[in-house]
């Protein structure tokens, strides 16, 4: 129906005023100035109160909304998700680990296609090893060739260091490397020599073994390392080799404790004669610290006396004599020293104690250490005269840890062509022309060829994550080849090796033709040195730190904050000098208010060379009037973590003597024992040898009290009932202090696998270092409660002096990490229950509960909780490798990173013991002994820590835990542990 | 009624009728500050900021600020937490205790000293709240039914314990103090003028809770303020064992001790008292209150600090016997490095300030001077801190291992947090004494006949 | 029929004991004394019956006792402790008394906690004292120095007035009651 009313709103509309209808139309009233608004000059707007308003609400409103956007998490996923990874379960590649110093055939457990965690092959690793997975992701590596300092392509490098090459005619080119273990890189530099016109390949270490591989070659006729069998050997004299710790190829800490286990009986005697506290010397059963001057003399003496039959005229030899004498052909006698006179010696001795072949064999060599320094230097004076066309370096550094490292790069600008294939832009690659940068292990392909009938293979473990080629490819480009894969895979195909199997298993072995070597050529007696008296010159005593070695790594955070395991500093290297003649030079090291330690500074010179403001550490056990000084610190050109750490001590490589001079100012210390005695206490308990043989008990004594159900230990004197941990799993680990060395690679081992942030040297000195396990160092004393009560000293005297550490010290070492107490104090004390007990007997810690009260730490016997201080992760004031997106990569992602103020510790490798029990699970059977593992225990080169369940009467640690020797530490506060120690017994009488 | 000797000194001087009470006690609420006040409590309000600066600090930041280290995990935090609460003691003590023995003396000052008391609680409970790695989960320490899998507290923990005695202590003393202060406040009310002084009259009146002095009140009043007192005396007693079995039932040498819960119930009202005393002599100046706050109760509470110091000093000793006596080489160690070791300065200031100095008070001059019981009393304070540092810090610096022997040395942040408390205690007793009848006049109106000093002639 | 108000002021406690006993013996209504303290002894003559405060407190305190004990009975022992069994620091966790020890502590401050605040609560509901609750004193003095005595009468107004001349009054209003 046709409706024709009209309705109007309002008059207005009725009597149709013309401006309504305009208004009707627009929707505002007025125009809304917001360009003018939002023109830089508001006085200068119209802008009324209404409309700022209205800009106000709504900016605000706007504000709101942006900042309810959730932050983005950057995850790809895989487009095609290759076979071989499951997301959460973990490859393991066999590879190999070799950087020119250290060499090692591991395992590396892949998550998601991302190594993250370095197990030990068959082989012993050690702390560099281990941690050598976060070099990987060290962000300071070289990602893009340089050419003069500046990035550029392959293509454009290897065109012109070609055209440099070819074009080369008289010059020489020379090869300067490390130690070469790989047999396919011989060969490649053989084709390489065939290519190009005279080309020369130089190999040095930078901790130089001349001595003794001349010294061979005179005596044997073959210049090379022979191989030492200590487990053979039931008496071992060393001359200061620190064959435990980093002297040749450090793996015969294995060996060395297998022939060290009291439970036979059979458990070889160690001699150190040393300058310095070596590891190894801290392990021995009898030390003697000598001036590295008096080194010659006592073996020559030795010598003398053992090949007339005659007493030595040093009176501490007799005892060592006797001993050699009883023992022939079941003794090693060895010596660190670099020249070859005093190894001809060592030789010698050797022989006619008819040693070789039975606990040496030179005819089966290890090929470690090949360095020639004199062809260095011949190098280096050839360069000078303009002799050299090309130099290309590889596993070197010389810039940095030559000698005459000066005289080097003075030489080096009369090169025509310098190539460093570092994949660091280091102190030698800044000066070079062009940087190539090689892969790191874990990126390559290669081989090595250790010692007699060994092989191993490298294989890579990710795909490059920069742009760099590995030495060997960039060889073959050079070459106008290319592929080293496949030049691998056909060497040793060729070589009848089951390339697929080899792989596989990371090794492989081929029988090596006998090293051939004449007869020992008799000694000429004239080098034996007479006995001279010990004047009181101070002499230098260069070493190695177990964490940062010769400085190739110095760039890893985890080994820079790696406490030493004599010192227990890290983030240093210092001067050591024992207590008597820091007295006399009037240096002192002293504790400040904090606890943290503060050293003197001293200049020291050898002729021309000159080092600065050295800081001086207090060395027990260090000979009087002598120093020892660490290699492989003062880095300039090696990336954040490492750079001005320290100083650089290879220029004094050589040195015998240097002059101290005192100056002004302290030097603080990053040291994270404060306390270096046992303070008569009954922690780690000992025994000797021979009483051990009649009585396995002896030295654990336990502390018992009268009670009226007798007198009983501390666990049997129980208020209530305890809990039941009979049934199911009960997680157990036990510690043989006689077979720990204190190498530390546990500790490494650790933090790598339970993501431990690296908290920098400032917090390690207010005591915050965040190690979930620690190595506690202890040095006897010369008062003991026995004398203190013979000669009625009063316990305040006694306990003032047993805090100094004798002389020559006896030491102990003691892994200590969260002991797992079944009555555990800290459970107890936290308020929220975030710390609770399993039932498979492990302290567990719930960090979502934790509110950081701290309580636990408090009440925790061991002091083995840690806190974290400040937020860790993803903080620039904390800029390590979790603070990186590269470092972050090695982060384990079964184990959370823990938030800034929460309890963290030791859990036992729940991630891996949980992974164990779920394969065991799915396959419907037991966990088998051993199985599950902590890493702790797995990366342990001397098996001094096992790990297992101790309600499987067949496992090795149900057995261990009846041990006599078996001990709880602290065991009179029956917390219970479910660690327990092995006491240490020594070899002495 | 009560009837008193007219031997016993006066309590209240001068010819006070009850209305001149009356005028004294409302006048500071009444009347303007004088200089001191305002001195006072400018210089507490910067401490006071500064304080809550560094505390904004620690908590943006991380604990790492403060001096704390693996080995020594709680110091001066813990340390100021138990030396707050101590100070709050003596209030209850004065309040309930007293009361409950009839003490005449303690009407002129029972309200101050509760107010003290719950002051000083409150500082303490900072503590515990800032210490925390993750203050801003704090509620976890409450039995709160929750999401997390219902998540329950651990009733084993002597925190939990404390959390639940602090909180209990602190309310029952804020009632306890309430319940005397509503005939006060009526008092301010009726006083106050419509015309002059609007809003105070309103919320004078909105406080008193409209009380009107009936004879069935009183009756109530009386015996709801014994029953409370009656529930305060325990509770003072074990709310200070409990934060002492923090310590007694850890194992860590120096802490483990059963001796803990009377020794640090002394100390506490050792330090109360001194605490009071400081306050008082400053306040009977600051607000006038010299006829009600006489020497003779000054001198009563220097012979309570007498004697709880030297109940403090045979603790110490018993203490080191015990040491001794035990033949347990940890204890011994922990004791003999307690004297001698590197914090002996610590021990030995505290040895001073509480067993030394207080027996001065033997001597009669020193007992009734109010310049020496001021300098005494700051004396026993600073002493009393320094017991509870050298129980937290020399236990823990040197334990059982040797290799995990530390030092601890405070950061600036530690000392900022400390003086902000006690400037944020002043702050609250100031305006509290310029706010509140400072003395209970009823319970001093109904002593008037018998101790005023004109009504002794 | 209503009865009329006389509201006697005086200046002593002791003159409102007496006028109080003089008038209850003459059997004179004495409604209510408002006074500025507890007066001792006042309350028998006025026939006040004896508080029950002190009995309320203890009650309380029972219930405080059980709601402590069943707390911690159903955190520790029962409730977690059925399905998921919490072992804590080795201590014996399926039996409340073995833990008895420990939890002791708490009990007690429930207990005091329960007792100060609800008696203390039930105080000021009995006196019906609230915030905004205004005053019932027909004299503001009365907290100050002034004692009230509130008498009602519908007779013998000149004997009561002597009454209280004789305890020396300090002054008389009347009103009526209405």
């Amino acid at each position: 129906m046709k409706n024709n009313k009209k309705y109007w709103k309002g008059l207005a509309q009725l009597e149709n005023n013309s401006n309504i209808e305009k208004l009707a139309q627009n929707e505002f009233a007025e125009e809304l100035p917001i360009d003018e608004f939002l023109s830089n000059d508001l006085s200068a707007t119209s802008t009324s109160r209404r409309d700022f308003l209205k800009f106000l609400g709504f900016s605000t409103a706007a504000a709101t909304l942006a900042s309810c956007e959730t932050p983005i998490v950057k995850s790809i996923p895989y487009v095609v998700k290759p076979d071989e990874i499951i997301p959460g379960v973990a490859n393991y590649y066999a590879t190999t680990i070799y950087d020119g110093r250290d060499y090692a055939s591991v395992l590396v457990k892949n998550r998601e296609g991302r190594p993250i965690k370095i197990e030990n092959n068959k082989t012993c690793t050690n702390a560099r090893v281990q941690a050598s997975v976060l070099s990987l992701y060290d962000s300071s590596r070289l990602q893009e060739p340089l050419s003069k300092g500046l990035d550029t392509s392959w293509g454009d490098v290897d065109q012109t260091i070609k055209d440099k090459l070819s074009s080369i005619r008289d010059k020489k080119i020379v090869l300067l490397t490390g130690t070469i273990l790989s047999p396919s890189i011989f060969s490649l530099i053989k084709d390489f020599s065939l290519r190009y016109k005279n080309v020369e390949h130089i190999m040095y270490d930078a901790v130089p073994y001349d001595g003794i591989l001349d010294a061979n070659e005179i005596s044997f006729g073959s210049r090379s390392i022979p191989s030492y069998y200590f487990d053979k050997a039931s008496i071992i004299v060393s001359f200061g080799a620190d064959f435990i710790g980093n002297w040749l190829n450090n793996d015969y800490s294995t060996d060395y404790i297998n022939g060290r286990n009291p439970k036979n009986g059979k458990m070889s005697k160690h001699y150190q004669i040393e300058t310095n506290l070596s590891l190894t010397g801290s392990n021995a059963d009898k030390r003697i610290p000598i001036k590295p001057s008096e080194q010659k003399v006592l073996l020559s003496d030795l010598y003398r006396s053992l090949s007339k039959g005659s007493n030595p005229s040093d009176s501490r030899l007799n005892e060592i004599i006797k001993k050699l004498r009883e023992n022939t052909q079941k003794s090693i006698v060895v010596c660190d020293s670099n020249d070859y006179k005093t190894q001809l010696i060592v030789n010698n001795i050797n022989s006619i104690l008819e040693n070789y072949n039975k606990t040496i064999s030179i005819s089966k060599p290890s090929h470690f250490r090949k360095g020639k320094t004199s062809d260095v230097n011949k190098l280096i004076q050839e360069m000078k005269s303009g002799k050299i066309g090309a130099l290309i370096t590889y596993l070197a550094n010389p810039s940095y840890n030559l000698e005459n490292a000066n005289e080097f790069n003075a030489a080096l600008s009369n090169v025509d062509l310098t190539v460093s294939t570092s994949s660091y832009n280091d102190e030698s690659s800044v000066l070079m022309d062009f940087v190539c940068p090689t892969h790191h292990n874990l990126e390559s392909w290669g081989d090595a060829h250790p010692s007699y009938n060994t092989y191993t293979l490298m294989q890579p473990t990710i795909a490059p994550l920069f742009n760099t080629r590995q030495f060997e490819e960039s060889l073959l480009n050079w070459m106008d080849k290319s592929d080293y894969h496949a030049y691998l895979s056909d060497f040793w195909k060729n070589r009848e090796v089951n390339w697929e199997k080899a792989v596989h298993d990371g090794y492989f072995s081929i029988n090596d033709p006998l090293n051939d070597v004449k007869d020992i050529a008799p000694l000429d007696s004239s080098i034996l040195s007479a006995n001279n008296s010990v004047d009181d010159t101070i002499e230098l005593a260069i070493y190695e730190k177990i964490g940062i070695g010769d400085g190739v790594q110095a760039n890893n955070p985890w080994l820079q904050e790696f406490p030493d395991p004599i010192s227990r500093a890290c983030w240093d290297n210092y001067m050591t000098i024992s207590a008597s003649t820091a007295a006399k030079l009037n240096l002192k090291n002293w504790n400040v208010s904090n606890g943290a330690l503060n050293g003197s500074l001293v200049d020291i010179a050898n002729k021309d060379v000159i080092i600065k403001n050295v800081p001086v550490m207090i060395q027990p056990g260090q000979a009087n009037n002598t120093v020892g000084l660490s290699l492989g610190y003062g880095r300039k050109n090696a990336g954040k973590a490492a750079n001005n750490v320290g100083f650089n001590a290879f220029p004094l490589l050589n040195a015998d003597t240097i002059s101290i001079k005192n100056v002004e100012g302290e030097h603080e210390f990053a040291s994270i024992q404060l306390h270096h005695t046992m303070m008569g206490r009954d922690i780690v308990k000992e025994t000797v040898l021979a009483d051990y043989i009649k009585n396995p008990s002896s030295g654990n004594k336990r502390v018992t009290y009268p009670t009226f159900k007798g007198v009983l230990p501390a666990d049997e004197l129980s208020l209530y009932d305890e809990q039941d941990l009979k049934n199911g799993h009960f997680w157990n680990l036990s510690i043989d202090l006689t077979a720990c060395t204190g190498c530390g690679e546990c500790v490494i081992s650790c933090q790598a696998e339970n993501n431990i942030p690296v908290v920098g040297k400032e917090e390690v000195r207010k005591s915050r270092d965040m190690h979930w396990m620690r190595i506690d160092r202890y040095y006897s004393s010369e008062m003991t409660k026995e004398i203190a009560d013979q000669n009625d000293i009063s316990s305040i005297d006694m306990y003032k002096q047993m805090e100094e550490p004798a002389d020559n010290p006896e030491v102990v070492f003691q892994p200590v990490m969260c002991q797992h107490c079944n009555n555990a104090p800290c459970e107890n004390v936290c308020p929220v229950a975030a710390t609770t007990h399993s039932d498979e007997g492990l302290n567990q810690m719930t960090y979502n509960r934790c509110v950081g009260t701290r309580y636990c730490a408090n009440n925790c016997p061991y002091k083995v909780r840690r806190f974290n201080w400040f937020q860790y992760s993803d903080n620039d004031k904390f800029d390590f490798n979790m603070n990186d997106d590269y470092g972050k990569m090695v982060l384990n992602p079964d184990v959370v990173v823990r938030s800034r103020g929460v309890i963290e510790k030791c859990s036992m490798c729940i991630q891996k013991i949980q992974q164990i029990k779920l394969t065991a699970k799915n396959e419907g059977r037991p966990i088998l002994d051993e199985e599950a593992q902590t890493v702790c225990a797995s990366s342990c080169s001397t098996n001094a820590i096992v790990f297992g369940d101790a309600n499987n009467p067949e496992s090795k640690v149900s057995k261990l835990k009846k041990d006599e020797r078996a001990y709880d530490l602290l065991d009179h506060l029956n917390v219970n542990p479910s660690v327990f120690y092995q006491t240490k017994v020594r070899n002495k009488s | 009624m009560h009837k008193e000797s007219k031997i016993r000194d006066p309590l209240i001087l001068g010819n006070k009728t009850y209305h001149d009470i009356t005028k004294d006690i409302a006048k500071p609420v009444e009347g303007k500050a004088n200089k001191y006040w305002w001195i006072l409590f400018s210089l507490s309000v910067v401490l006071m900021l500064w304080g809550f600066i560094c505390m904004a600090y620690t908590i943006g930041t991380g604990i790492g600020t403060w001096g704390l280290n693996k080995t020594i995990d709680w110091a001066w935090d813990i340390t100021n937490f138990v030396w707050w609460i101590g100070i709050g003691h003596a209030g209850t003590l004065i309040s309930a205790v007293l009361l409950l023995f009839r003490q005449k003396w303690r009407m002129a000052i029972n309200r101050s000293a509760e107010a003290m008391t719950i002051f000083g609680v409150a500082q303490a409970a900072l503590f515990p709240l800032i210490h925390m790695g993750r203050p801003w989960l704090a509620y976890f320490v409450f039995p709160i039914p929750n999401q997390f899998g219902s998540l329950w507290v651990n009733f084993n923990s002597p925190l939990l314990w404390d959390v639940f005695a602090i909180s209990t202590y602190f309310s029952v003393s804020c009632v306890f103090w309430y319940i005397g202060l509503i005939p006060d406040f009526a008092m301010l009310r009726d006083r106050m003028d419509k015309n002059i002084a609007p809003m105070k009259k309103k919320l004078y009146a909105l406080m008193a809770f409209g009380w009107s002095g009936r004879a069935k009140h009183w009756q109530r009043f009386e015996e709801v303020s014994l029953v409370l007192a009656g529930l305060a005396t325990p509770l003072v007693f074990s709310v200070h064992s409990i934060v002492s079995m923090d310590f007694a039932t850890s194992i860590i040498p120096g802490w483990h001790t059963t001796i803990f819960p009377p020794y640090f119930v002394l100390g506490a009202l050792f330090s109360g008292f001194a605490m009071v005393e400081t306050l008082l002599i400053i306040m009977r100046k600051v607000v006038n209150m010299e006829a009600y706050i006489t020497i003779k109760h000054i001198e009563y509470m220097n012979v309570i600090i007498l004697f709880t110091g030297s109940l403090v000093g045979v603790a110490y000793i018993t203490e080191l016997f015990m040491a001794w006596y035990s033949g347990v080489e940890f204890e011994q160690y922990a004791f003999l490095n307690r004297a001698t070791g590197p914090y002996w300065w610590a021990y030995a200031s505290m040895m001073t300030c509480n067993v030394v100095i207080p027996q001065l008070y033997w001597i009669y001059k020193i007992r009734t001077s109010f310049v020496a019981t001021f300098i005494l009393s700051i004396f026993v304070n600073i002493g009393m801190w320094f017991e509870r540092f050298v129980i937290i810090v020399t236990s823990l610096h040197r334990d059982f291992l040797p290799s995990s022997w530390g030092m601890f040395s405070p950061s600036f942040i530690d000392i900022g947090i400390f003086l902000g408390t006690i400037g944020f205690f002043f702050v609250l007793f100031l305006l509290y004494s310029r706010a509140f009848p400072v003395v209970a006049q009823a319970e001093i109106k109904s002593i008037l006949k018998s101790s005023g000093s004109e009504y002794k002639k | 029929m209503k009865e009329k108000i006389i509201h006697a002021i005086f200046n002593d406690e002791q003159d409102v004991l007496t006028a109080v006993k003089a008038l209850k013996d003459n059997d004179v209504n004495v409604n209510e004394v408002f006074s500025p303290f507890p007066i001792h002894g006042l309350d028998p003559i006025l026939g006040l019956k004896e508080t029950r405060m002190a009995i309320t407190a203890f009650i309380y305190g029972c219930i405080g006792l059980t709601f402590g004990a069943l707390l911690i009975y159903y955190i520790m022992i029962s409730g977690e402790g059925k399905s998921w069994p919490m072992n804590i620091g080795g201590k014996p966790n399926q039996t409340f008394y073995h833990n008895l020890p420990s939890f002791v502590p708490i009990i007690f401050e429930c207990t005091v906690l329960f007792a100060a605040h609800l008696m203390s609560i039930t105080y000021l509901f009995r006196n019906k004292l609230y915030p905004g609750s205004s005053s019932t004193s027909p004299d503001p003095r009365t907290t100050d120095d002034k004692f009230l005595v509130e008498v009602l009468y519908n007779k013998n107004k000149d004997q009561i007035l002597q009454l209280l001349k004789k305890s020396n009054v300090s002054e008389i209003n009347e009103k009526d009651e209405d």
